[in-house]
């Protein structure tokens, strides 16, 4: 139990430094950068009760908007995606597996997980750039700046899942 | 009862879900008043000095093209010294009033140096961190400038960093006017390519052409008149079509800036607190 939140943490702990320390110093061409904290939350095991999923959605959003100057907006994003990873968790893990299953493209099966981490990654980025631009005059930039955002989170959280991979 | 109880708890994620949202939309309008706490922001002592080590090891990879950012901007100052000192020369008037003008502009005024060690041009609202504080003298609502232009106006200060304004800002509004006549307005930002401002409420009968020069109009005690900002790019027709509205392109690209100054006008107080009134 201990080992288990202690991996987690220096897992949260590492994609949080890459966040602060690298991505949020990317401007591709002055639009959004990647985000690479939604992958924390979506990796949460399976049995996770919702209420701990909560409290690290909000907690590492908290620490993500300190560093990044955006208060409240990480935190809001990431505690709604940690309202609904558990339940939909259960629904797209396989039926026969482990009790505290991590998600992985081995575990859950790539085409599953893909859409596993679309999914919560899209609704993440809805509420990240809605509330980021909530009086933005340009729409059509802050609809490229998520697009941007998203491929490029998406991408890179396919890639670092592949270097990740667990056998198990 | 026990059923009771059981059904509550079954629920409670729901109470803490709404709660932690309502704490995260807290912070989002706590942080929309800048001038508030600095405490949740990257201007706070930890995130500051995570910061800082950051920006040291960057500086490094980022040293040659500041340099030769520096060695252009020298030359042109240079140039631009030759052909003045070429005027001063021809010109038969008492050159003595030009250096006076000068002098008393500059009076009163230290300029404090520093680094931004924080930056960001990608949101709607940028804010920059840079590290001098109180103790180095800075305070809020000093203006912030380096080499090729305007940055920003301060925050917030801790003893040690400032959280600073950059003008790629939705709040924020520099008093502006084309260089060479009085015509004046606000220099605004309004999301998008960080090099892309505007400048309002210029009256329609004044006389302008693409490539003018906007400078600070030194109405606010902020920034002393005549630091240059940009160029008019394109000329638009204001909203309700009273005014023109210039399109501006920024002289400073705060996308990649390290070092600045912060004006420190020892006759701010005065001039602020005769604004008050």
């Amino acid at each position: 139990m201990i080992v288990s939140t202690l991996k987690r943490l220096s897992w949260a702990l590492l994609l949080l430094a890459i966040q602060v320390l690298i991505l949020d110093q990317v401007h591709p061409w002055g639009y959004g950068a990647p985000l690479l904290c939604p992958l924390i939350i979506i990796t949460l095991p399976l049995g996770t009760s919702r209420s701990e999923a909560l409290l690290w959605g909000f907690g590492v959003g908290f620490v993500a908007d300190i560093f990044a100057g955006t208060s409240g907006i990480s935190s809001a994003a990431l505690t709604l995606i940690a309202f609904i990873q558990p339940p939909l968790l259960q629904l797209m893990a396989p039926r026969d597996s482990e009790e505290e299953l991590r998600p992985s493209f081995s575990a859950m099966g790539r085409w599953n997980y893909l859409q596993f981490i679309a999914l919560l990654l899209i609704l993440h980025h809805l509420v990240y750039f809605a509330l980021e631009g909530f009086s933005y005059f340009h729409i059509e930039d802050i609809a490229i700046s998520m697009g941007v955002s998203y491929a490029a989170s998406l991408l890179l959280i396919i890639l670092v899942e592949h270097v990740r991979n667990p056998k198990k | 009862m026990s059923d009771f109880i059981e059904r509550i708890t079954a629920y409670v994620h729901w109470a803490l879900f709404l709660l932690l949202e309502a704490l995260s939309g807290f912070l989002l309008f706590q942080y929309n008043h800048y001038q508030g706490s600095v405490w949740f922001t990257q201007a706070n002592t930890a995130a500051a000095k995570v910061h800082e080590w950051e920006a040291v090891a960057l500086s490094y990879l980022r040293m040659p093209a500041e340099n030769a950012a520096l060695v252009r901007r020298n030359i042109a100052l240079q140039q631009q010294l030759d052909v003045m000192r070429h005027e001063l020369a021809l010109a038969k008037v008492d050159t003595s009033m030009t250096q006076k003008a000068l002098e008393h502009q500059l009076e009163g005024m230290t300029l404090i140096p520093a680094q931004i060690i924080d930056n960001s041009v990608r949101k709607r609202d940028n804010m920059l961190v840079i590290n001098a504080g109180s103790e180095e003298g800075v305070a809020p609502e000093m203006g912030v400038v380096n080499g090729t232009g305007i940055v920003g106006i301060v925050s917030a200060v801790t003893p040690h960093h400032a959280l600073v304004m950059s003008i790629l800002h939705s709040r924020s509004s520099i008093s502006c006017r084309l260089r060479g006549t009085e015509y004046f307005g606000y220099l605004k930002w309004k999301g998008g390519k960080p090099l892309r401002a505007y400048m309002d409420d210029v009256p329609r009968h004044a006389h302008i052409k693409k490539g003018d020069a906007v400078e600070t109009s030194g109405f606010s005690a902020v920034f002393p008149a005549g630091i240059f900002l940009g160029k008019v790019a394109e000329i638009n027709n204001s909203s309700d079509g009273l005014a023109y509205e210039l399109e501006i392109l920024l002289s400073t690209d705060l996308a990649n800036i390290r070092h600045v100054n912060v004006i420190a006008d020892q006759r701010k107080e005065e001039l602020d607190s005769l604004l008050a009134q």
